[in-house]
């Protein structure tokens, strides 16, 4: 994870004085984005993760330090998400999310235009994937710590569950539920960003140059 | 904000209201009890304790050595020892015991529980009965899914199920006691003694700050929507409001990144980052390492079997 760190502090290099204000607020963002409850069926509420838009609209290697200084904060401030996994955590929501994410939303947008609603499914498809990869993943190396890591009597020492568990579990509550939501929430962001302020998306191979005209909406 | 009662601590007491709440109604909930919890977690730092009067870098590197070591016990003895060693701590350093047992166990049940729960069922895990719960004669099966003649609750089951908890409550507990008592901006500038860059410890700072003006901004807009609401629109509508309004915090966010950069080259920043060395080392904080870091290393050579108790 440290040689993904450095090369994604270099790629930013070219942002310059404006690196520490920029990655700030992009990791403010990608904390609070946890905050904005949404209604789902059945009357209950949900949130976003949030990492396939950040790393759509922010670039890949923009959204793997950004997301790592959110979980920094998150770890530290509740001791949550852990210390002894943070670099497994980061790898996973840091780096799978938003690459995933970014990559299956360039291919499937292709070369349409900024404003196509095609794009707007590319990003909810990417939100959907992205999610669902990465709790797949997570299932993997939590399977494989079962495997690693038994004490005497054959008992697991930190996770109960074996491989077969691990990765269904995690694949299909996500590919079925939460990946849904996702998928939804980063369409709809999508949809809003492209209305609003389309001028965030051209600059995306260089977030250097972004000299975005202020159309903020009313709130 | 005004309802803030250090006394008592952060609680999700505004579950008195009855009935379902709706997704505004909770958020702006979540947001007060997140900006309730920072103010109180504020104000232990500022308390004359033990913790609170050792340099926050021996203290971050004491509790890391004692984390990474205590991940390692596989004992429930040495595990509690361990868990009452940060008790002793948290009440030497000021901290209500209450509080601090309740802030560290408010989510392990969730998640850690949740977890663990079907390990000390004999469905999944042989071992020896500890409670008979149903006895089902053989041949019971659940749709395609065989199972056992009886369903018990397992002694190895319980154990381990245990031994898991207990380690995660541990580790919660070093964390949240080096948040408590140590004040944010500090913490942060200690990370400097663990390795990580300059860059990336004025950027955690300022994030950290930051956060609370975002959060802010999006507790307004809930505000401002309930308010407004007189009766709730359809679901998806509702959806796509949260949508936009992300995206706005998004836009928001990135605006508020351009002028904060403005400002702070107006004040004469260049790129380069620069922070004040405040910190000194003194006996005491050398003792309080060397006793963290001994204890550590007891803690693995028990957990590989070298030392015997």
């Amino acid at each position: 994870m440290i040689p993904i760190w450095i090369y994604a502090g270099k790629k930013l290099s070219t942002l310059g004085s404006r690196k520490v204000p920029f990655l700030a607020l992009a990791a403010a963002f990608a904390f609070v984005i946890m905050m904005f409850n949404l209604p789902v069926p059945g009357g209950s509420t949900g949130h976003a993760v949030g990492g396939a838009i950040i790393g759509i609209v922010l670039g890949p290697w923009a959204a793997v330090i950004t997301i790592s200084v959110a979980l920094a904060l998150q770890a530290l401030m509740f001791g949550d998400g852990g210390i002894t996994t943070y670099a497994t955590n980061c790898f996973n929501m840091a780096v799978l999310i938003p690459f995933i994410g970014y990559y299956a939303y360039n291919f499937i947008s292709g070369k349409t235009e900024i404003t196509s609603s095609r794009r707007v499914i590319a990003a909810a498809i990417a939100g959907w994937v992205s999610l669902t990869a990465a709790a797949t993943w997570a299932g993997f190396i939590l399977g494989l710590q079962f495997i690693l890591y038994k004490d005497a009597n054959g008992l697991p020492l930190y996770m109960p569950y074996p491989l077969s568990v691990t990765v269904p579990a995690m694949f299909l509550e996500h590919a079925f539920a939460f990946s849904f939501l996702e998928a939804l929430v980063t369409g709809l962001i999508f949809a809003y960003l492209q209305r609003t302020d389309p001028s965030l998306f051209y600059g995306e191979k260089s977030e250097s140059k972004k000299s975005k005209t202020k159309k903020a909406a009313p709130v | 904000m005004k309802e803030v009662d250090i006394g008592i601590g952060p609680c999700k007491c505004s579950a008195v209201h009855r009935g379902k709440k709706s997704f505004i109604g909770k958020t702006i909930d979540g947001i007060i009890f997140f900006m309730q919890d920072a103010f109180v977690t504020e104000s232990f730092s500022r308390r004359r304790g033990l913790l609170q009067s050792l340099d926050p870098r021996a203290k971050l590197i004491s509790i890391l050595a004692l984390i990474v070591a205590t991940s390692t016990v596989g004992n429930l003895r040495i595990l509690v020892f361990a868990y009452l060693f940060f008790l002793l701590v948290a009440f030497l350093s000021k901290i209500e015991i209450g509080f601090f047992i309740k802030r560290v166990w408010l989510f392990i049940p969730i998640f850690s529980g949740f977890l663990v729960l079907p390990l000390v069922f004999n469905v999944f895990f042989p071992g020896d009965p500890l409670i008979q719960l149903i006895h089902l004669g053989p041949g019971a099966h659940l749709g395609p899914i065989p199972l056992p003649e009886s369903i018990y609750i397992t002694k190895q089951g319980v154990n381990a199920a245990t031994i898991f908890m207990m380690r995660v409550a541990t580790c919660v507990s070093a964390i949240v006691l080096l948040f408590l008592t140590t004040p944010q901006q500090m913490l942060f500038k200690s990370l400097r003694s663990v390795g990580i860059p300059k860059l990336y410890v004025l950027t955690l700072s300022m994030a950290y700050r930051y956060i609370f003006v975002l959060t802010e901004l999006v507790s307004e807009m809930y505000v401002a929507k309930k308010a407004r609401t007189i009766k709730a629109r359809g679901m998806f509508d509702e959806q796509k409001w949260v949508g936009g309004r992300i995206g706005y915090t998004l836009i928001r966010s990135l605006d508020m990144s351009e002028k904060v950069h403005m400002a702070m080259m107006s004040r004469g920043y260049n790129g380069e980052v620069r922070i004040i060395q405040e910190f000194k080392m003194r006996n005491r904080d050398y003792v309080a390492g060397a006793i963290a870091i001994s204890m550590s290393v007891v803690l693995v050579l028990i957990s590989q079997n070298i030392i015997r108790v």
